[in-house]
């Protein structure tokens, strides 16, 4: 890589294309599975009409979304309806240029990284950059002029801001223990130390993970779009191409906790064990499996227990959801918080 | 609720029983019917599409006046025919109308009809009734009541029409404008 | 809740009026609520309804006794049944007719049959509305084989025109018995399921206990029936105060709930359905022989007079009044609808709560605008 254009451009603008591409297409197809797997779980079959089996599905949705009509409410502020769901889906989408996929390997002589940029603070950038997400709820839900769209907006803004504590909190304990800001470098503390982090983080862990979907909005903290008392929240006025962007911006999200909760409590691209069992990946028979599956069989596994909850659980009212938030995880993850810091202290972490 | 009481209420055992169940449904069989290339078959008392026989029937009325919202329009004149060398008068069914969209299956004209068992079987196995063309297609007069291929009789009275399939009431060889879409 | 003043946190903020429906995915059809909000509390609800008006007891006085039957199916479209069952004894009363043993428990079959397939609509839509998808489809599975028995037995699966006054239309068909009997027995088993998904569940059980509270006191005041007023205590069920159709044979119990919230409502209608299995199994074991249909002269004219008479419908008492000239066709009809009066009770149940809780309690009043708006 002597040439300085293919290090600066080239490279990470085809990465960014590979990134973007395979984030998109992921999260049409997390649609196109949430309702298969959902209507498994209520003993139906699901979409299965478009292409075999249904699985053209995602593509049909997506091309009748750009070609619907784009209604604006006459009374809506244009400019911030407009800005909504952009401030929606560009913060879900820059979150993966600092997700590693997979560590680093040669491909045609190069030395390759899997992930656009190993930020040293990696993973303040994706809290701070998955904050911006909500103005777009907000402003949207704002300028829809709608009194659902607005209660879904206020709802989405509290939940979003309330969840965000414990999550961080939660996060803290992971950087306690791995002593990194930087995804990878955590990726690789879990390597050395030789267990994944949800075992000595577990409450840190779960609590991370609800707090998750909270954060994105789903079941059974879907109140902002709670179809049965809201309509459809703060999208409730959307349609076409910004209903999708919306709809984007949540399912990339999904797979953004996904993927953090995979990389921070689950070792990203590490096979299980990867220090007992080093001799068992070692072997040919199992040799073969990049590491890059092994991070999307994980997040898979997360986004699964996503859909599953969807399928299972009723919604939280309003209030009682800021109660679960304020007075049960902010408590329990700082209590969590200073056990682990003692851990780490006694024992010397990593 | 005291202090272990709020450390077991973080243990949600109760969720997870809930994901259990959903979970088994997951693997269980699906109730889905693939309609239109699977299509149900109606139970043998089943109130669906009307079929007539102009042969059968007597002429007698009890259907239009039985029928709570008068939906069937009959009109008939005596003719005289020699029957025997003896001259009777016999009545001549001239409109036998049923007007479908407005009908809500009751089954009260079969009821009533005393050319029994179903004789006439006004109410078919058929239900597949949907136009794009509801004052056309769905008023069905005597030609088209015993001509439309989707009639499907009750088991044990004969059919018209051989061999019959429930496929489209309004479409086939009867009157009516434009194709039956698929 | 009482004081409102206190509840408010910015004393100085403003109402917000808003039109819950009646185009809203929570109404249960067409109802419309006028909701005024302070913040997401609810300081007035008021139920707007009409919007499906059909005029059914102005069609009923053009009609014979036996045309009405249909329009009755159109009540309450969620229980077809017990609505022909209330029609028919109305007409049966001022006639003084009774009807052979075989009707009867035909009738209990269907009734009973009719109250499982309502409440596991109620069930699925009141979990769905809350959040809980799936119920929905479980619920809606059970109520297929219902349908199926309901299709086989007289033809139609939804408005089933079953009875007819002084009996029934037809014997029920051969085999019907063993297959309603399989229904029964495997059915037990899949409410657990359910229960299962929902009962311990904390998320449902905040959605619910505590939830749209009426005292008995009050619920008797407003008039309520059926599930909501046992719900709050209350043990009266028209089957066991006013027993018809020969019910008084069957032995099943009233479940009764004690704080009259939307949680003690759901355990109530879930009790029901297995005290419904209870009576149609003891119904099927000891199902008479005979006529289905009494002496009743084809067109039917009751004397001159009136009679009101009501069956303990899913969702609460479903009357009929009827006054005859002597004449073919009813002189005036009346309905005394269960859901219409309960709803009346949803502002008193809903003021002070949030705007999810008037989904709540929407669900589990259990409404069908049919019966309300006729």
């Amino acid at each position: 890589m002597a040439n300085p254009w293919v290090a600066f451009l080239l490279v990470p603008l085809i990465k960014i294309v590979v990134i973007l591409l395979a984030v998109i297409l992921i999260a049409a197809y997390m649609s196109f599975f949430e309702r298969k797997i959902l209507a498994y779980m209520q003993i139906r079959i699901g979409p299965n009409r478009v292409g075999p089996r249904g699985w053209l599905q995602p593509i049909a949705d997506a091309l009748k979304l750009l070609v619907k009509e784009d209604i604006v409410p006459a009374r809506a502020e244009k400019f911030v309806y407009f800005l909504g769901p952009v401030l929606v889906v560009a913060p879900a989408l820059l979150v993966f240029s600092v997700i590693p996929f997979g560590p680093a390997f040669k491909l045609f002589g190069y030395e390759v990284t899997p992930y656009l940029t190993d930020v040293n603070i990696g993973i303040l950038f994706i809290l701070g950059v998955s904050s911006v997400g909500v103005y777009g709820v907000i402003l949207g839900g704002w300028a829809s002029n709608n009194k659902f769209s607005m209660m879904g907006g206020l709802r989405s803004a509290a939940q979003l801001v309330s969840y965000e504590v414990p999550m961080g909190l939660s996060v803290v304990t992971v950087l306690l223990m791995a002593n990194s800001l930087s995804l990878v470098k955590i990726v690789e503390a879990q390597k050395q130390a030789g267990v994944w982090y949800f075992i000595p983080g577990i409450v840190a862990f779960f609590i991370y993970f609800v707090c998750g979907v909270a954060e994105t909005n789903r079941n059974p903290f879907d109140l902002p779009e709670a179809e049965s008392e809201l309509v459809a929240g703060f999208h409730t006025e959307y349609s076409g191409m910004k209903f999708a962007f919306y709809f984007l911006a949540e399912y990339a999200n999904m797979v953004v906790v996904s993927s953090i909760a995979t990389v921070l409590f689950l070792g990203g691209w590490l096979p299980p064990f990867p220090n007992w069992l080093a001799a068992v990946w070692a072997l040919p028979a199992l040799a073969w499996i990049p590491p890059i599956a092994w991070f999307v069989l994980k997040m898979a596994a997360f986004l699964f227990v996503y859909i599953w909850f969807r399928g299972t659980f009723p919604r939280y009212r309003f209030d009682q959801l800021m109660d679960l938030g304020w007075k049960v995880f902010i408590p329990v993850s700082l209590v969590n918080l200073m056990a682990v810091g003692l851990g780490v202290l006694l024992i010397g972490g990593k | 609720m005291g202090f272990w009481g709020f450390l077991a209420s973080l243990v949600p055992f109760e969720l997870a029983q809930g994901l259990g169940v959903t979970g088994r449904f997951l693997f269980k069989k699906k109730a889905t019917i693939q309609y239109p290339e699977v299509k149900p078959v109606p139970k043998d008392r089943f109130r669906g599409m009307f079929g007539f026989s102009e042969e059968r029937c007597i002429v007698c009325h009890s259907c239009a006046k039985a029928c709570p919202i008068d939906i069937i329009h009959i009109q008939d004149h005596f003719e005289e025919i020699e029957v025997d060398g003896k001259k009777r008068k016999k009545k001549v069914l001239d409109r036998y109308d049923i007007d479908v969209k407005r009908c809500m299956f009751c089954g009260l004209c079969e009821e009533a009809c005393p050319t029994k068992p179903l004789a006439i079987w006004l109410t078919t196995k058929s239900y597949e009734a949907s136009a794009y063309e509801r004052n056309e297609r769905l008023y069905f007069t005597k030609e088209r009541l015993q001509d439309w291929t989707g009639v499907r009789p009750y088991p044990g009275v004969v059919s018209p029409k051989d061999g019959q399939m429930p496929d489209d009431p309004t479409g086939g060889s009867a009157a009516g404008r434009g194709e039956a879409k698929p | 809740m009482g004081n409102l003043e206190a509840l408010k946190p910015f004393p100085d903020s403003e109402e917000m009026e808003i039109s819950f429906g009646p185009q809203h995915p929570a109404t249960h059809g067409v109802l419309r609520v006028l909701l005024r909000l302070d913040g997401e509390r609810i300081v007035d609800a008021k139920p707007v309804i009409g919007y499906l008006h059909r005029g059914t007891e102005k069609i009923f006085e053009r009609e014979t006794y036996n045309g009405t039957i249909p329009h009755t199916d159109r009540l309450d479209y969620t229980a077809a049944a017990t609505n022909n069952q209330a029609l028919v004894g109305v007409v049966e009363k001022i006639m003084g007719v009774t009807v052979p043993p075989r009707a009867s428990a035909v009738r209990v079959l269907l009734a009973e049959l009719q109250r499982i397939a309502s409440h596991t609509i109620w069930l699925g839509t009141h979990a769905l509305d809350i959040g809980a998808q799936s119920p929905f489809f479980y619920t809606f599975e059970e109520r297929e084989k219902i349908l199926d028995l309901f299709e086989e037995y007289c033809g139609a699966r939804l408005t089933l025109n079953s009875m007819r006054v002084g009996g029934q239309p037809y014997d029920l068909p051969d085999g019907w018995t063993d297959r309603c009997r399989t229904f029964v027995d495997q059915f037990p088993a899949r409410v657990a399921e359910w229960e299962r998904l929902l009962t311990t569940n904390r998320i449902w059980k905040l959605r619910t206990v505590g939830v749209g509270v009426i005292s008995a006191a009050n619920a008797v005041e407003w008039g309520l029936t059926g599930p909501p007023l046992r719900g709050s205590g209350v043990k009266w069920d028209i089957r066991k105060v006013f027993p018809y159709d020969r019910y008084e044979q069957y032995d099943f119990e009233i479940p009764v709930g004690a704080n009259g919230d939307t949680y003690d409502r759901y355990l109530v209608r879930m009790e029901e359905m297995r005290q419904s299995v209870r009576i149609i199994q003891q119904c099927l074991a000891k199902l008479p022989d005979g006529p289905v249909m009494a002496k009743v002269p084809k067109v039917i004219k009751p004397p001159k007079g009136e009679a009101y008479f009501s069956v303990e419908s899913p969702k609460g008492e479903l009357g009929f009044y009827v006054v005859s000239d002597g004449g073919a066709h009813p002189y005036r009809l009346h309905v005394r609808p269960a859901c219409f009066i309960n709803l009346q009770a949803l502002p008193e149940m809903v003021r002070g709560l949030l705007v999810a809780d008037l989904i709540a309690v929407i669900g589990t009043l259990d409404i069908v605008l049919g019966e309300i708006d006729r």
